[in-house]
């Protein structure tokens, strides 16, 4: 009886410590995998075809995962064989991030994933992902898509994704806010100075507590538009150093703060906590500006869907002025069906493929002929504004140390919009730090 | 060998245990089932904790991105540590936040404590509800009060308002930020505290309480000449785990400070550092060698804790 008593004791114990290390091992795989697709599919594709091939598929946005899902359905009935299944890894937290690096240095990366800009330059150069060169060349990509989006992910000559969408911004307003205030709308046509009036327009007639329009510390959908039309300049040609200390740079982003000192916009610390979009939802502000990534919300806000319109971004400086910025998809380089997946990944540049993601209307599809879809998916906005100069739009700047060079850059500016310093003091300490990141 | 020898009855004895113990084949045989016993978290330690901190040590030495490829750099790491301002806030911030929610944390346990362990109805409703805080997952709790300190929509803000009173942006300001996240930080960690206090409060026997009632002790006499002493052990286990914990603050500044927040630079914490440069920037060397020097001074403040211990911690029984 006491032996026994040992042995089920010593066999707990060892159960205790299978349970530990299988818990450990289990954590990483079960992050929202469409285990029932692909089982589904799986078994149609055996049956039809001779060798069966699995790929994973990378995203982070739950919002398109619906799209995502149409476009491997597609794939996957046009090649019997292939078995694709999703994995779905948040953005928020870099939790991502972390993830498909940490995958990627242990050689399980997704076979294709998602990648933006942002970390195109560290990927790279880790050797992460594979050359397509070749495949985008023998495909018709170079030639329908918007030059910008191709060369966002081209390096050294050589290409390292398929453009997937794009983001541009519009002025976004609010119908029962101008109608109290006897206001005309904003127009397609409108240039910074008319901004300008029309918040001056605005200022006395509106609610208390609401501001004509909102000027928080943003790069892409503020500052970085307004700086470039102007001739200024955040990374130099030569890519060695930033241009935060050229006059140029600086009033492309002093524009936005002289409205904050004007009081037509709540103060860099207000739009810290509480955030644009969530103003301008709240019917705290009159006009705002917003990436076309923000359309769904906007469009599912059931206090605000049936009041709002968007128009073009105003010119600054006589330029029609836009910042772009697009992901794209990527495939691993080390992936155990690397043709496969490269074929995957060129089809999903195809025409088929972006009117699939298209006209879900979550997303502007990068391609040429399917950019219209998102404007169709939500007719009732002039969402033509994001599309019309998509040519003349400027792409974010680039280097390795992305990450870290847009934390300094939001860092210094925020001092300048709140008036702890003056821009111009912020930009020098601001390129006294961010000059060592391009090295 | 001399100093062992020369130490007290008690060490010699040990000694001369030792000497004479023979293992029985029975006892080599209890001692395999005992190993084996605490073998899953020795297993589990050895690969999750003390591995990855040999590894830590070794990154501290290279230069490692994202992808884990490393080159060895030496004390390169170490040699920016001491030059990043970054490091030095990050310091500061994190002194301040331990200086002051220490010992304001555990003056309030203790009060508490006492109150709860006095004879008061529904104690046990008391009890459950101060450790609540402690048993709910910190990033909702930071979310909660992240809302109730908002400058637009605040409950605290809007009950300033009703109050006739100027209202402020708590969380933006530099001047205030620091101190709503160690509010928050008090609030999680005091029912905590609490429960361990009470536990060491119920194992004082009444009768020291009973002769200082008959020799006319009152209520504060007892608490400060009783309480305070025979609870000293326990003072000091809180003690050591708040410093512990308050160096280790990160997920409430995570939660609650973007990073275009204004206060940014005055509430970052050593541990929001390191995660910035491990998670965010992919430096993992350097971001291993933070957590070294966060180590170090952790080991270092706990040290000079047991040094001091001597002095005022009271282990009579």
């Amino acid at each position: 009886m006491k032996k026994f008593g040992r042995i089920l004791a010593g066999g707990l114990a060892a159960l205790t410590g299978a349970a530990l290390l299988a818990g450990c091992g289990s954590s990483q795989a079960t992050t929202s995998t469409d285990k029932a697709s692909a089982s589904g599919s799986a078994t149609t594709a055996a049956a039809s075809s001779g060798k069966q091939v699995s790929l994973s598929f990378g995203i982070w946005d739950e919002n398109q995962r619906d799209a995502m899902q149409q476009m491997v359905d597609a794939y996957e009935k046009e090649n019997p064989n292939v078995s694709i299944t999703i994995q779905l890894t948040p953005y928020k937290g870099g939790e991502y991030w972390t993830k498909l690096e940490a995958s990627a240095s242990g050689g399980t990366a997704p076979d294709v994933f998602w990648i933006n800009v942002l970390h195109m330059d560290s990927y790279q150069q880790g050797g992460i992902l594979a050359d397509l060169t070749d495949d985008i060349k023998s495909s018709d990509i170079s030639t329908s898509f918007p030059e910008t989006l191709v060369n966002n992910f081209v390096r050294g000559g050589k290409n390292y994704a398929v453009p997937k969408d794009f983001d541009t911004n519009a002025l976004w307003y609010n119908k029962d806010l101008f109608d109290q205030a006897g206001v005309a709308y904003p127009t397609d046509d409108m240039s910074y100075d008319d901004l300008v009036n029309l918040c001056k327009e605005l200022k006395d007639k509106l609610p208390d507590g609401v501001y004509p329009f909102a000027c928080p510390v943003d790069f892409q959908t503020w500052y970085y538009q307004t700086i470039y039309a102007n001739g200024g300049y955040i990374i130099s040609q030569d890519g060695k150093s930033t241009g935060y200390d050229d006059p140029k740079t600086q009033e492309g982003i002093q524009c936005w703060i002289d409205l904050i000192n004007d009081g037509y916009s709540p103060s860099a610390q207000t739009l810290s906590e509480t955030g644009a979009d969530a103003m301008f939802e709240g019917q705290q502000i009159a006009m705002n500006f917003a990436g076309s990534y923000m359309v769904p919300e906007y469009a599912e806000n059931d206090t605000i869907k049936d009041k709002i319109n968007c128009v073009e971004i105003p010119t600054f400086n006589g330029k029609n002025d836009n910042t772009i910025n697009g992901l794209g998809f990527a495939v691993y380089s080390k992936s155990k069906n690397l043709a496969e997946a490269k074929k995957f990944a060129i089809w999903l540049g195809s025409q088929e493929a972006q009117d699939i993601q298209g006209k879900t209307g979550v997303v502007i599809s990068a391609r040429n002929d399917a950019q219209k879809d998102f404007a169709a998916a939500n007719s009732q906005y002039n969402l033509a504004a994001y599309t019309n100069h998509v040519d003349d739009a400027y792409p974010l700047p680039v280097c390795v140390n992305a990450a870290e060079l847009y934390d300094a850059e939001s860092k210094w500016i925020t001092k300048a919009y709140t008036g702890e310093m003056s821009l111009a003091d912020a930009c020098k300490s601001l390129k006294e730090e961010a000059d060592p990141l391009l090295k | 060998m001399h100093l062992l020898l020369s130490g007290s009855p008690v060490r010699e004895g040990c000694i001369m245990k030792k000497a004479k113990r023979k293992v029985s084949a029975r006892q080599k045989r209890d001692w395999g089932f005992a190993y084996l016993y605490i073998a899953p978290l020795v297993i589990g330690l050895l690969i999750f904790y003390i591995w990855p901190f040999i590894q830590n040590i070794w990154f501290s030495f290279n230069d490692v991105n994202k992808f884990n490829m490393t080159t060895f750099v030496g004390l390169e790491n170490y040699r920016k540590l001491f030059q990043d301002q970054d490091v030095l806030k990050a310091f500061g911030n994190t002194l301040k936040y331990v200086v002051i929610t220490v010992p304001v944390g555990l003056i309030l346990s203790i009060i508490l404590a006492a109150l709860l362990n006095t004879k008061i109805r529904g104690k046990s409703i008391y009890r459950t509800l101060y450790f609540l805080p402690a048993i709910t997952m910190s990033a909702a709790v930071a979310m909660v009060w992240k809302w109730m300190f908002n400058e637009q929509m605040g409950v605290l803000n809007s009950a300033l308002k009703v109050l006739g009173l100027p209202t402020h942006n708590w969380l933006t300001d530099s001047g205030t930020a620091l101190y709503v996240i160690m509010l928050v930080g008090l609030w999680m960690s005091i029912g905590y505290n609490m429960v361990i206090l009470l536990a060491g409060m119920q194992g004082i026997s009444p009768s020291y309480y009973e002769a200082a009632a008959i020799d006319g002790g009152g209520a504060f006499a007892q608490f400060f000449h009783i309480t305070v002493p025979l609870l000293s052990p326990t003072i000091f286990f809180v003690v050591i785990t708040s410093v512990i914990s308050g160096f280790q603050v990160f997920d409430v500044v995570y939660m609650m400070i973007g990073t275009t927040n204004p206060a940014f630079d005055d509430t970052q914490t050593v541990v929001s550092l390191f995660y910035r440069e491990a998670f965010s920037y992919g430096h993992k060397g350097y971001a291993a060698a933070i957590s070294i020097l966060i180590f170090a001074v952790i080991m270092l403040v706990t040290l000079i804790q047991f040094i001091g211990q001597k002095k005022w911690v009271n282990y009579d029984d």
